[in-house]
Formats: C-alpha cells, structure tokens, sequence
C-alpha cells in the first residue's frame, strides 16, 4: 500500500519526467525491434512499418500505463478544475456572490465552531479532567450554592466514592497587599490544601500546601504566575517572601505554572482558615466542594453514593439539614455554565444562515444549470458519460465553496477576536483560539457546502435527453421539477428567516424590559469605587469611622458634588452577602423556615444620595456609634415576612450568627441589589458607624459627568493617607450597563444573523422571480399584445412571489413556536408566545418580500413585444 | 495461429515475472525472453507489455532502474523485488494446481465416471 502511495506520488510530482521516460521506453522498444527485423532481412523501410504496427497505438499504451499508476483520476480532476475555473472566470459577477455568501457563511460558523470546540467540547487542561467534580449545595432539590464546612467534613469522611474532597471559594476576595514599595489591591481565592494535589498540577517554583497548614490559622500563600512576574520579576527569590495581606504577614511557599488558572483568574490562593467560627456552623454555607472520583467509580455511582450521606445528614441535624443535599457535577460543565447557552444559540443560528446561504447558491446553481443544458446535451453527444458531467459539476460548487474558504477563513480570524472580545468568556479562563482542529472542521463543512449546493443542480442539470435538448435549439425551458426545486428554496429560507426574526424580536423585548426595569435607586450621576484603608494604621473602629466621616465631609466640599456615602456593597457591583433576621423574642428558625436579607451597612444619609425612599421611622444617624444600641433599618420585603400586623419601628430582631438584638428604627423600599432579571431583594441596612469597616464602596451624587470627580477624590484620598487605595471608580449607570452586557451581546449577535438572513433570503426571493419572469418572457409578451395590461402581469408575478412567502411564513411560525422555547432561559418578562413580536416580524418579513417581487414583476410590465417576437 | 496459443487473462504478469526473475531485463527483452522460454508458442501483444510492467511496478513487485543496453542505448531495465518473488512462487504454485486439476478432468474416462 505504501509502495502504491509513493510509486503515485512520484509519478504525480514528477510528471514531466515520468512522461519522458515512458516516451523513452516505448521509442526503445520500437528501435530495437525494428533492428532485429532488418537483421533478419527485412528492408529498412518495411522494418520501420511492421514494428510500429506490432506495437500498436503508442498513446493508448501510454494511456494505460498512466491509468496502471492510478493517474487518470487525477488527470481527469485536472481537467475539470481548469474547465471550472473557465466557466467561472467567464461569470465573475456570478462567481463573486456566491463566493462571498458562502465566505459569510463558512467564516461565521467556522469561528463559533472554533470557540465552542475549546469551551464545550475540549477538556479542560487537568490530568484526567473528567474525573474531576463539583459539589453544591442543594435544597429542595434545587442547586443552591456552597456548602457547610461540617457537611463537607461529612462528605468527606463517609463517602467511598471520591480520591479524596476539598474545598474552595466560589467567588475571589480583594485583598490589600503592603510590604513592598507600594501598596496593591490583590485577587484571593480560597481553597482547601488538598485543592492542588487534586487537580494534580504541580507548582513551577517551590511547594503546594502542607497538610498541617490548613490547622488553624495559617500563614502561607501560593501566588499566580502573573503575580509573580509582575510583583517579582519572575525571581526565583519570591519564594519565602513574606508580604502582609491586609496587614497580616503571610509567607509565599510557591508559584503556579502560567497557564494554569481553576475557576477565577486571581493573583493568590489562600488557605481556607478553620477558626473562622462560621466554619463551624452547620447552616453556614462559604466554599464549594471539588473531587476527584476513585478509578472505575461513575458519576452517577458518586452522585448516589452522597445522597445516601445527605439523607443520614438529613436526620441527624434536622434543624440545619432537611432538605438540603448536595448535587455533583462535572468541572468541565461547572466552569463554561455561564455561557453554554449563549453559545449554542449562536451556533444554532449561524448553521441556519450558512443554510440559508446554501439555499441562495443552490438557487444560483440551479437556474445555471437550465441556461447550460444544452452545454451538457452537446458534451453528453460527443460521448462524455454523464457520471463525469455531474463530476464536473460538483468541481464547480465545490471549487466556489473552497474560495469560499479561504475568505471565509480569513474572516473567521476576525469573527473570533471580536467573539472573544464580546462574549462573557473571563468567567470561563479558557481562551478559545483557531487550531488544526477548527481548520478540519472548515475543511470539512467547505467540501460538505459544495457538495450540498451542487448535487441537485449537477443531476437536475445533466438529466436530459442529448437529441431533445439540442433540438429544442436555444428555447430553454426550465424544467417544471427545477422550478419547483428553487420554489422549495425560497419558501425554506423565508421560514428560517422568520424563525430568527421572532427569536431575535423576542430577546429584544426582554432587554426593553430589562433596560427599563425599576432599580429602586437613582443611578444617573452617580460615581462609585472601592476605598480601603489598613487595619494596622486605623486599629480601633473610632478611628476608621473618623477617617470615612472626614472622607466624606471633604468629597461632598468638591465642586459637582451633590452628596457622597458609603456602603460595604453597592446595588448591581457587589451582589449577595445574604444574612438571617428574626423576631429578638423567638428562638433562631431552622434552615427550612429561615428568612434572608442582604446584609449591608451604611453612614447616615446613605438611602438619601441613593434616592432610596424612606417610608417609615428613621435614617441611621451620627449617635449610632460603637456602643450605644445597635440599630438597622429594614426593606419593606422583610417587614412583609416578619411584621405581619404589627408595626416594625421599635422592634427587636437578631441578624446573622451574633446573639445581640437589633432595634429597627426604620422603613426602605425594596431595590435590586444582587441581579436586574430577579425580583427587588430584601435588605437590611445596619449603621455603618456601629461596625467600623475598613473598607467602603462610594458613592457620589453629581450635579455633572461624574467621571470628572475621579482626579479631585483620588488626590483628596492621598493627602489625607498615602496608604489609602481608592480602585475601580466607575458610573452606576456603567455598572448596570455592564450587568447586562452579555444579554446585549447574544442580542446583537442574533440580530446581526438576522438581518443577514433576511437579506440573503430577500436575494433568493428576488432571483427566483426574476428568472421566472425571464423564463415567461414568450408568454407575458403574448398576453400583452392579446390585450393584457401591465397591472394583471404585475399582479400575476407578484402573487407567486406572495405565495411563496406566504407558505415559508406559515411553516416558519410553526418552526418559532417550537423553538422560542428553547431560548425561554434567556427571556425575561416575555412570552415565547409573544403575539407582539410574531406579528410584527410576519409583517416586516412580508414588507421585505413584496419588495422583493415588485422589481422582478415590474421588469415583466417593461417587455417590448417586439423585442420579444425577435428573441424567437 | 497453429503453434501459437493466446494467453489466458491474467497470465502475463506471472510470465512477466517468470521472465525478469531470471535476469534483470528491459521491457523488449521481456518480450524476446517470453517467446523464448515458450519456445514462440506464446504470443504477447507488444503495446499490452508496458501497461503491465507499469502496474506490476506500481505494485512494488518490480523495481526498475536505467541502465546500458547491449548496443550501448539507454534502456529502463527491470527487477524481481522480494514481493515479486515471492508473488511468482504463488502464482506458480497456484497455475500448477489448477493446470493438473484441469488435465486430470479431461482424461477422464467413461469407466472413472
């Protein structure tokens, strides 16, 4: 076989001498026959004669000598690729469309193929990935976030199905870094130390964890390649440098190899402490857990190996555990969650409009074909079989789809950065890129597109008697099947469309209700941004109070300032922090009859700079300080569900793990704090005075830009402490942009396909009628001079236009009531039977198909009958 | 036609090897080396010669180098590969079995039946 290969090879890349030397050879063969009869005495003349007529015809031998070396294969593509590329050449108009609407095509599906292949289909860069899982909590069956350090601890030690169980953090801690030339703000995740081993990535400098480390609270870190360059240069003299994280010493004991990143792109890991006394509540849920499933154990094995655990746990703690259970599954899966939707979308709707354009150059290719019919009859007559007719054929489709490519791919490049830029893909830390596999892939689909835009065409096209098609003479009647062909084109494409065109219409009107959706604060003119100050040079809660209160007396000083505040966590920026509140003369409610408020803390004027409505009692004030009674201010959620009939102000709750009552002394209104798709949270807002933070999230009221505050209040913060950190100043209304930028993306995304589809189908629409207009010419011409008038053609070609659409209309409802279902995740305050938005895309869609026949019905108004007559 | 016998398909490749296996050859000699070994009661159609040496060495059973001829030309001169060899003993072999089976059936008597 191998033999074979290199005895074709040789012969098809050194043709020339190939050729020469069986020239050679058979010349040879003749002289020394020739020779051999004159020696015998035949004269010289005759002796040339006989031997050539003994070998018989020398080019039929070098024929088959080339066929013995499997090349006529290859002669006869040749052939056909030169023939194509005449044709070709011949139509550039022709050619050039459909180049570039497959181009469109390929290049659009090969770059979404590309990012879903290294975010869906590839593994992960771990040894053995998937094996790799995932625990969180469940309750009520429904996956609810991290779990309990005592639960894992449980899991942990029952379970026979994992290597082994660890723990990390599923969001990242900002953490100020002092000790060098300047302070920094740091990215932290926690993990437990078994975390690394599991993963089984060893660190590129120095050591992971120590198992005895994890005892207490310890006092190591390991950093990031990129912090390492960054903070180190890369020196190897990082490990065993001890820098203070928010004042406290920690020593560096090693370095992750640079591409390695689990879950969030941080600078360092830090060990999960055990004495933080949450962690050892059985309804405080912090980390999530990850594993590493024994050899030959499945998940399914695993998952029900944890619920056996979780039912023991169930019944043994009923106060903390009913109805909580843990639900395992894959990294992989865990890690691309996030966009895994978003992207099959996208892919669904980029193969619907490579379909569509497919649909476009088969139409193309078929109406060709009719106008080449009597090509095809006249090669078929000089004996060409038709086996190689249709080979040719599909050459053609597929050397346009392979032109296609090429500009197909280069686009792809572009299609990829720009999906890479727009997608929410940080979440996922993989960095998707164009690889072998991807370029497979286009090759794959090019040849797939050309064969699909060229096999009907090329049998439609080379299915006719020779003696009848070249008697017809230069009357070419389209055949009744082709048109019907490009009639079934037409209305497929027109229900594709209007299935994109409803799916598009219906994100675009839940981002308008998202868009406009109630955020029960003001945030126009409104700047935020984060200000940390260091436990070691502020250690009391006096002295933090001092330096926030004089902060904020020398912010609202500033020109354009209306009024400043603080929070711990802003609306939209900083989500969650969800704690438990009841009635102070009740015992704590378990688990399952808890009820949950966002716990944020604030100084005195805060809900008024937000325009958050007090409805009830009073603000926090300056006399909430540290040791006189505590106070919080609650949202009207939570006085719903605690004060039924009763009136919250002078109440007493208790909040979160602390056994200190809390008096209320006021009423807010509910306002979106954690994310714009759910309902307003509920919220309970303590003084910000009585907890003393280090830390503060800002937020100035503007009479202008608020942008232009940022150089005042930076240069306000360093004079009043160098150490200070003031980061990631940004607008509200750029904040809750943001928040729904990865719904804005998918929206674009499908619009954009959309209205290609559209167009590409108006095109289709267009093409068709104005080849069946071509095609009636005769008759259209006939019907004028027996009397017709322009206005019953105009209607005639215009009704088969509209029948067309009309059918593909129907079909494609019928298409979108199926699949709005599919995108119902994405849709937020919208039916995916929205009759709004199906009525108004049927309508556009029909605007876009009259105009579509208007101009080929018009032309048909405009035939002379003279002319026509002449055609003849 | 009477002392001559037309081959019988797909006989040449095994003569053609029969013939090289000898001697290393270029495509006349196989020609002259086959009437020879025949004693001219085989005849070859001298164009169906090359269509078969060319596929025989397609198939890795000849190699073929150039070389001088006995009047000092340039030939293109063939050899057995081990392949071609032991393709031939096959062959051989196989024709053997075939030949007398074949014979043992045309003598057969009234009596045997």
């Amino acid at each position: 076989m191998l033999h074979r290969l290199r005895s074709l090879v040789d012969a098809l890349f050194r043709r020339d001498r190939f050729e020469e030397t069986m020239a050679d050879e058979v010349h040879f063969h003749i002289d020394a026959y020739e020779k051999d009869l004159v020696r015998s005495g035949v004269p010289r003349d005759e002796a040339a004669r006989r031997a050539r007529v003994a070998f018989g015809g020398v080019e039929r031998v070098r024929e088959e000598c080339r066929e013995a070396r499997g090349l006529r294969l290859f002669d006869e593509l040749g052939q056909d690729v030169r023939y194509s590329a005449r044709i070709l050449a011949r139509n550039p108009g022709f050619a050039a469309v459909a180049v570039l609407t497959l181009a469109l095509g390929i290049g659009a599906t090969t770059a979404l193929f590309s990012t879903i292949n290294t975010l869906l289909l590839r593994q992960i860069p771990f040894e053995d990935p998937d094996r790799l899982m995932v625990g969180l909590k469940t309750r009520d069956g429904q996956t609810a976030g991290p779990v309990s350090t005592p639960d894992y601890f449980d899991y942990r030690e029952l379970n026979r199905s994992f290597e082994d169980l660890g723990q990390f953090s599923d969001n990242t801690v900002q953490q100020t870094l002092t000790g060098g030339a300047r302070p920094e703000l740091v990215r932290a995740m926690f993990v437990t130390w078994n975390v690394f081993p599991l993963l089984r990535v060893p660190p590129s400098v120095g050591r992971h964890f120590a198992p005895e480390e994890q005892q207490g609270q310890s006092s190591t870190i390991v950093i990031s390649d990129g912090f390492w360059q960054r903070r180190f240069g890369g020196s190897p003299d990082a490990v065993g440098t001890t820098v203070n994280l928010d004042s406290a010493p920690y020593t560096i004991v090693g370095v992750m190899p640079r591409a390695f990143r689990f879950l969030h792109e941080v600078d360092l890991w830090r060990l999960i402490d055990r004495d933080d006394p949450f962690e050892t509540q059985r309804d405080s849920h912090s980390f999530s857990i990850l594993g590493r499933l024994m050899p030959g154990v499945s998940a399914q094995q695993a998952q029900s190996d944890v619920d056996v655990i979780s039912r023991s746990l169930e019944q043994q703690y009923p106060d903390t555990n009913t109805d909580k259970g843990l639900h395992l599954m894959g990294l992989h899966g865990a890690m691309v969650q996030g966009v895994r939707v978003s992207l099959l979308l996208l892919m669904a709707t980029t193969v619907l409009v490579l379909l569509i354009a497919c649909g476009n150059v088969a139409g193309l290719l078929l109406a060709r074909g009719q106008q080449r019919l009597s090509e095809m009859a006249m090669r078929s007559a000089l004996g060409a079989p038709r086996q190689r007719l249709v080979r040719q054929l599909l050459t053609e489709s597929v050397m346009l789809a392979m032109a296609g490519a090429i500009v197909g791919i280069a686009l792809a490049y572009w299609f990829q950065d720009l999906l890479v830029e727009l997608l929410p893909m940080g979440s996922t830390g993989i960095a998707p890129a164009i690889d072998a596999a991807t370029l497979g892939f286009a090759l794959a689909l090019t040849v797939a597109t050309g064969v699909v835009v060229g096999v009907v065409p090329a049998f439609r096209g080379t299915a006719v008697d020779p003696s009848q098609q070249l008697n017809a003479g230069t009357r070419s009647s389209e055949g009744l099947h082709s048109t019907r062909l490009r009639s079934g084109l037409v209305v497929f494409q027109v229900a594709v469309s209007i299935v994109l065109l409803i799916g598009a219409g219906l994100l675009i009107r839940s981002l308008m209700h998202l868009t406009t959706v109630e955020l029960g604060f003001n945030a126009d003119q409104l700047l935020s941004g984060t200000v940390q100050i260091q436990t070691e040079d502020y250690p009391t809660p006096e002295e933090r109070n001092l330096f926030f209160d004089t902060l904020l007396e020398d912010i609202n000083a500033q020109p354009g300032v209306v009024s400043a505040t603080f929070i711990n966590k802003l609306p939209i920026l900083s989500p969650w922090m969800d704690w438990q509140i009841w009635l102070a003369g009740q015992p704590r409610p378990s688990a399952a009859n808890r009820f949950m408020a966002m716990a944020r803390w604030v100084p005195p004027g805060y809900f008024d700079t937000m325009k958050i409505p007090l409805l009830e009692g009073r603000d926090v004030s300056d006399r909430d300080v540290p040791g006189s009674p505590q106070v919080v201010v609650i949202s009207e959620a939570v006085v719903r569900s605690l004060f039924v009939d009763r009136d919250p102000i002078g109440q007493m709750v208790k909040i979160g793990w602390s056994d200190e009552p809390y008096q209320v002394i006021g009423v807010v209104a509910d306002a979106r704090l954690n994310r714009l798709q759910d309902a307003p949270d509920p919220a309970l807002y303590m003084a910000g005075f009585q907890v003393g933070d280090t830390r503060g999230q800002v937020a100035v009221r503007t009479s202008s830009d608020p942008n232009l505050l940022v150089g005042p209040i930076e240069n306000l913060l360093r004079q009043q402490d160098p150490n200070a950190i003031f980061s990631n100043p940004a607008t509200m209304r750029s904040i809750v942009d943001d928040a729904l930028g990865d719904f804005r993306i998918v929206i674009l995304s499908l619009s954009i396909f959309s209205g290609v589809a559209l167009a590409l189908t108006a095109i289709g629409l267009y093409g068709v009628l104005a080849y069946h207009v071509r095609q009636r010419a005769n008759e259209f011409g006939i019907r004028l001079a027996l009397g017709a008038t322009n206005l019953t053609l105009l209607g005639s070609v215009v009704r088969r236009g509209l029948t067309l659409v009309g059918v593909g209309l129907l079909l494609g409802v019928i298409g979108a009531y199926w699949a709005s279902r599919l995108i119902q995740q994405l849709l937020y305050e919208t039916q995916p039977l929205d009759p709004a938005t199906y009525a108004s895309a049927v309508l556009f869609l029909g605007l876009v198909g009259v105009l579509a026949c208007v101009l080929p019905a018009w032309r048909a108004t405009r035939i002379s009958l003279v002319e026509m007559l002449r055609r003849e | 036609m009477d002392k001559t016998a037309d081959l019988l398909p797909g006989t040449l490749d095994m003569l053609i090897l029969k013939a090289v296996s000898l001697k290393p050859l270029h495509g006349y000699g196989v020609l002259l080396r086959i009437g020879q070994i025949s004693k001219d009661a085989l005849q070859i159609p001298q164009g169906s010669l090359y269509p078969a040496l060319h596929r025989l060495e397609h198939q890795g059973l000849l190699t073929a180098r150039w070389g001088e001829s006995e009047n000092k030309r340039k030939a293109k001169y063939y050899t057995v590969t081990p392949a071609g060899r032991k393709r031939l003993r096959d062959e051989t072999a196989g024709w053997n079995r075939l030949a007398s089976a074949i014979a043992a059936a045309l003598e057969a008597t009234p009596d045997e039946i």
